[in-house]
């Protein structure tokens, strides 16, 4: 083979006791596109960030066309031409497409504007998108978002382009675009890193697939001599076997809630659907498809404004979260750090925090006493690791926070649960204890709508699914009708609505 | 005008039209209501005053852009505005371009110890300049010794330099001491849109992640801003003590607030990132304009001033983020539409 | 608690032994009764308000036109005592016109979303116009007796009223802020709002209530400046917001929000009186007394951060 464009040569890093990488080694040659793979906390961000120059080894080193550099710096490491798009690109939203592409470029200390402008033409036309360079940032969708960075990296002759789950947000038909664009860059000879939780995807898009585990390098293999079964048990080091498998339905016909025609001007309209207790009900489709605005119709954040909402048999019409939880509606949101838990206080206050007047006095004091009780009993219950319950939320790793928030909402002992993106982010470990809480929930009487992108996760929890497109509902499906298949079809609008 | 066009213009752009038509309006009204108002005089009163707040306040819009505050500011124009005056006290014969320099460069140096705190040292602006505004004064008090700085002991050059008359159109007279203060304006915004360097000022108070992962050295980006900043109030302090002549301890106190209040006027959002001095200057001019009209206008006391200053910021804030929040929904609007009708079209 | 020791309170402990006992050693009549009930009371306006500060500062918000609102409420008291309206419902319109006046900055940046820092900066200006407005160039001044006793020979056996004042609002703000539900919702809305928002609190009357109250507290301080110093002019407290801010920061709270205690704050009042009194009885003046409190203030973001062991420095985030 070629050599290398960048190379990491028994790299080690640590962050006070614990090893981030140990002993890796990794070659990317130009032309290729490399996927890496591995469970969250698997040490690939360290790696990135050891590629990009914003670590530095602890010891081993870093090699561009076979000789050791030092990179200190994300500026260091773009002089060299490695560069990387993250998942929520980095984008100045007061500044035009134009500027956004040409922000670090060097050059002429006096701006020849109308040549930026005409170059940044050329950059988007290269990648395939069509884009107004004269926009601001600001109103730019994701995948608008990635492609100036992608436009930005290309403007520094990049060699090496780290796309760290670039397809994560986006939808069927921009992740498709986004990945003939990594193809087209390979095939002018960049090499491309491309970290992804999808794995079919890496089986449509990659030359070689590395598994790293642990910190440490495990195997890179041809894309043709790997199966996702493979990639699985070498990611977790063990057999996941039945983490995809249904679990046993516990629907009744005690009908919870019912929406009909739901609708909100210009974001969705016409959601209908009954849910029973003991069901465990999911909403699939693809980014865009209005999903969440739906539960945050429900739960009184942005109330609808046109249908009904019947719950406990009774007209509901939330108008603030607080009225939606007086009814027994808990909403578990997707974004923890941003909405979810205020990661800077202890666990037990963010435990009690939906559940607050519940631990006051007569006179509005917080009886300390009772809340470290509950937050012991969810730390047993839910399995919650960490040295105890005041500490700071945001010491925990992704999964324990996830629990920390669904103890949240637990604690209410609400009769619906909503689940907005239950398992983002997190391990597959605890991946399969969500999973079991939310059966649990359902089988003690309750009932959950999961909002889900995650279509193996969709199959395995969904009794029924709702399969939502542009603020439409294309159909509501059965179990035993389902497949991947069939969801993307509806999702993307190639199967019609019923 | 319709919704298509005004979508087209920069939000920028768009602030400044609008500063431009509230001044206009504001003149007319009082046009009414003061006899004999919109004359040379208006502007020769408005244009000396503008002189020093100008400087000021484009310092500051420099590190409000960059997502900081600078409280220092009226501090370091009392400062330097003394320190100045001491110097030609002591040498009458100082030539004025050593003065001006020395004046910048004190100045500057206090922005620096700004900066090195806020970009190095990692302490919130709003505690370091807190501090250091307090600090500035306190070694103005000390160094001073509780004595005043008096015209009469300060050349005449000095005194009449701001009011030397460039160009004269009847009683309308451009002075020196706004000349410079335009060309200083004009300059910072040549600067900021043109040169490569300043524009990372932006991006560093439009989103310093993002900045820091472009390979944008943001400490060095908001360490110049506190620099340039420090520098312009030096500037402004050499200008008070030409225009004044007479410096006290309390020189260019509250000074800081008034510099934010005109940027904030002028369009600069606090949260950084976007602004221009323009802006700012056209909010000093604003301000200015209103203050002294006051003072005319019969049907009210004097003592209305404050309080009518304080209720025109609020109002311009309101208004500004409504419209601007507006706008963003109006844009988003169609870029939806034209999303869907692309779709459409290739269906 | 030997974490206790190693917290942010806990230094600022210390740093207040040293200067405490810094004074008592060099300056004989430092540690008399008069000095001290003297020291608290020349400044007990402020501490009122900067108990107030604390919540808001936590809110993760900043309040500029505290100063200006105890002018205003003082002038207020004093326009209407000299319009003969009697002094009672005098000190009643005072306290109405803060509340109203903190609501105005509530409304404005809770329920229009705008940044309080201009918000206040624009009422900092707004309410000191109003209260000119109403004194202009005067002084007012022969308050009824009853009135000025209240700041001036009102002892509750040897302790100033204003002092039991402020004791009493200490205490009160301090189960307020660290033991109540209304405390808990200051912080986490200082930490995250979202979160709050998510979790059912009202975020926007939250803060609408704290800003009231700012302003309410702002202007029974007015009223007691009125009372202490027994006449009234427009530049009542100009420039104590910079203070009060300085005093809750020095405490340790986060200009970010969501971190910072009543212990804290409560150090770093005494910290700021002992050392100012101590600087005057060396005879150091007012304005220089500010820039070693501004030193000070730099100091204790960077001290832990530069010489003390990381988990000192951990203490204070940011």
């Amino acid at each position: 083979m070629t050599q290398p464009t960048l190379a990491l040569r028994s790299v080690s890093k640590s962050f006070g006791m614990t090893a981030a990488l140990t002993d890796m080694t990794l070659e990317l040659h130009p032309g290729e596109v490399h996927a890496i793979v591995g469970e969250n906390g698997a040490g690939k961000s360290t790696m990135i960030k050891i590629m990009t120059g914003i670590y530095q080894p602890d010891t081993g080193g870093v090699e561009i066309d076979g000789t050791p550099v030092l990179l200190q710096g994300s500026k260091a490491a773009r002089l060299r031409g490695v560069a990387a798009v993250y998942q929520e690109p980095m984008v100045f939203p007061d500044l035009d497409v134009t500027e956004n592409i040409f922000i670090s470029a060097t050059g002429s200390l006096w701006l020849n504007k109308s040549a930026m402008r005409r170059a940044a033409i050329d950059l988007i036309a290269k990648i395939g998108m069509r884009l107004d360079v004269d926009r601001m940032a600001s109103g730019l969708t994701l995948a608008e978002q990635q492609a100036v960075e992608i436009a930005r990296a290309l403007s520094q002759n990049v060699r090496v382009l780290i796309m760290d789950e670039p397809t994560a947000s986006l939808s069927a038909h921009e992740a498709a675009e986004l990945r003939r664009v990594a193809r087209a860059l390979a095939d002018q000879g960049v090499a491309v890193v491309y970290i992804s939780h999808r794995l079919e995807e890496i089986f449509q898009l990659a030359d070689r697939v590395s598994v790293i585990r642990d910190g440490r390098h495990i195997s890179t293999r041809l894309v043709t001599a790997t199966t996702p079964q493979l990639m699985i048990s070498e990611m977790v080091g063990r057999d996941v076997g039945n983490y995809f498998s249904k679990m046993q339905s516990t629907a009744t016909q005690d009908v919870l809630l019912s929406v009909r025609n739901l609708g909100l001007a210009g974001i969705f309209e016409g959601i209908a659907f009954d849910l029973h207790r003991g069901e465990v009900f999911c909403m699939a489709g693809l980014i865009g498809a209005r999903r969440t605005d739906v539960a945050l119709a429900i739960f009184g954040i942005t109330p609808a404004n046109a249908g009904t909402i019947r719950y406990k048999g009774k007209h509901l019409h939330a108008k603030s979260p607080s009225d939606a939880m007086a009814a027994g509606i808990a909403y578990v949101c997707e974004d923890r750090r941003k909405l979810g838990l205020a990661m800077e206080l202890p666990i037990r206050w963010n435990i009690t925090l939906a559940t607050l007047s519940r631990y006051l006095s007569r006179l509005g004091l917080v009886n300390t006493q009772a809340e470290r009780h509950t937050a012991a009993d969810f730390r047993k219950r839910l399995n919650i690791r960490t040295p105890d319950a005041e500490i700071p939320v945001g010491k925990l790793s992704g999964g324990n926070q996830q629990k920390v928030m669904l103890s949240k909402w637990l604690n209410m002992n609400p009769d619906l649960l909503i689940v907005d993106e239950p398992t983002r982010g997190i391990d597959i470990g605890a991946k399969a204890e969500v999973h079991d809480l939310i059966r649990q929930f359902a089988a003690q009487g309750g009932a959950v709508l999961v909002i889900s992108s995650d279509l193996p996760e969709v199959l395995a929890l969904g009794d029924r699914i709702l399969v939502m497109r542009e603020g439409i509902q294309m159909a509501i499906l059965d179990h035993a009708d389902a497949s991947q298949e069939r969801i993307m079809a509806l999702a993307t609008g190639q199967e019609k609505a019923a | 005008m319709n919704k298509q066009s005004l979508l087209a213009l920069s939000p920028q752009l768009l602030r400044i039209l609008a500063l431009v038509a509230v001044t206009g309006l504001i003149l007319l009204f009082f046009a009414t209501q003061i006899e004999n108002y919109l004359n040379g005089r208006l502007f020769n009163r408005i244009s000396s005053s503008v002189a020093v707040m100008a400087l000021i306040a484009t310092g500051q819009t420099l590190v409000i852009l960059t997502r900081n505050i600078d409280l220092s500011v009226g501090s370091t124009v009392g400062f330097t505005a003394f320190a100045a005056g001491s110097l030609i006290t002591l040498m009458p014969d100082l030539n004025p371009a050593l003065l001006v320099a020395y004046a910048a460069l004190l100045g500057a140096g206090f922005g620096l110890v700004n900066g090195l705190l806020v970009a190095y040292a990692s302490v919130p602006s709003i505690i370091v300049t807190l501090a250091t505004m307090a600090l500035y004064r306190s070694l103005l008090v000390e160094f001073s010794n509780a004595k005043s700085i008096t015209s009469e002991s300060l050349p005449a050059w000095l005194v009449d330099f701001p009011n030397l008359p460039v160009i004269s159109i009847g009683d309308l007279q451009v002075r020196a001491g706004f000349l410079v203060a335009v060309t200083i304006v004009f300059l910072a915004h040549l600067a900021l849109t043109r040169l490569r360097p300043a524009r990372r000022i932006f991006a560093v108070g439009s989103n310093p992640e993002a900045a820091a992962m472009a390979g944008i050295d943001s400490r060095r980006v908001v360490l110049v801003a506190f620099i340039l900043s420090g520098m312009l109030a030096g500037l402004a302090g050499f200008m008070f003590l030409a225009r004044f002549g007479n410096i006290t301890v309390v020189a260019g106190l509250g000074f800081e607030l008034k510099s934010i209040a005109a940027s904030v006027v002028g369009g600069v959002s606090i949260n950084g990132g976007s602004g221009s001095v323009i802006g700012a200057f056209l909010g000093t001019i604003l301000v200015d304009l209103i203050d002294s009209s006051l003072v005319r206008w019969p049907i009210v006391s004097e003592f209305w001033r404050e309080a009518v200053l304080g209720a025109m910021i609020l109002i311009a804030v309101a208004v500004d983020t409504l419209f601007i929040r507006r706008l963003d929904r109006m844009r988003a609007a169609r870029a939806h539409e034209t999303a869907l009708a692309q779709q459409g079209a290739k269906s | 608690m030997k974490s206790r020791l190693y917290s942010w309170e806990g230094l600022l402990l210390v740093t207040f032994l040293i200067i405490f006992a810094f004074n008592t050693i060099t300056q004989p009549q430092f540690l008399t009764v008069s000095n001290q009930i003297n020291m608290f009371q020349l400044s007990i306006e402020k501490l009122i308000v900067v108990l107030v500060m604390a919540f808001i500062i936590i809110n993760a918000e900043i309040d500029l036109s505290v100063g200006s609102m105890m002018g205003l409420s003082a002038c207020a008291f004093g326009w209407s005592f000299q319009h003969g309206l009697d002094p009672a419902l005098a000190i009643v319109l005072c306290l109405a016109i803060g509340a109203a006046g903190g609501a105005l900055n509530g409304f404005f940046v809770a329920y229009m979303g705008l940044p309080s820092l201009v918000v206040t900066l624009a009422t900092l200006i707004g309410f000191r116009g109003l209260a000119r407005v109403m004194v202009e160039d005067r002084g007012i001044t022969n308050f009824p007796d009853w009135f000025d006793a209240i700041g001036q020979q009102g002892f509750i056996g040897p302790v100033p009223f204003a002092l039991v004042c402020f004791v009493i609002m200490f205490a009160v703000a301090w189960i307020v802020l660290e033991h109540s539900g209304f405390g808990r919702k200051t912080y986490v809305i200082g930490s995250n709002r979202h979160v709050a928002d998510f979790a059912g609190i009202h975020v926007r009357r939250h803060k609408l209530i704290i800003f009231t109250l700012a302003g309410v507290v702002s202007a029974f301080a007015g009223l007691l400046y009125a009372a202490r110093v027994g006449a009234v002019r427009g530049d009542v407290a100009n420039g104590f917001e910079l203070d009060i801010i300085t005093i809750v920061l020095l405490g340790g709270a986060s200009i970010f929000g969501g971190s910072g205690t009543l212990v804290g704050t409560g150090l770093a009042i005494l910290i700021v009186l002992n050392l100012r009194n101590g600087m005057s009885l060396h005879n150091v003046t007012g304005h220089l007394q500010t820039g070693v409190i501004g030193i000070l203030l730099i100091a204790s973001v960077l001290g832990p951060r530069l010489q003390w062991p990381r988990r000192l420095g951990a203490a204070r985030q940011r």
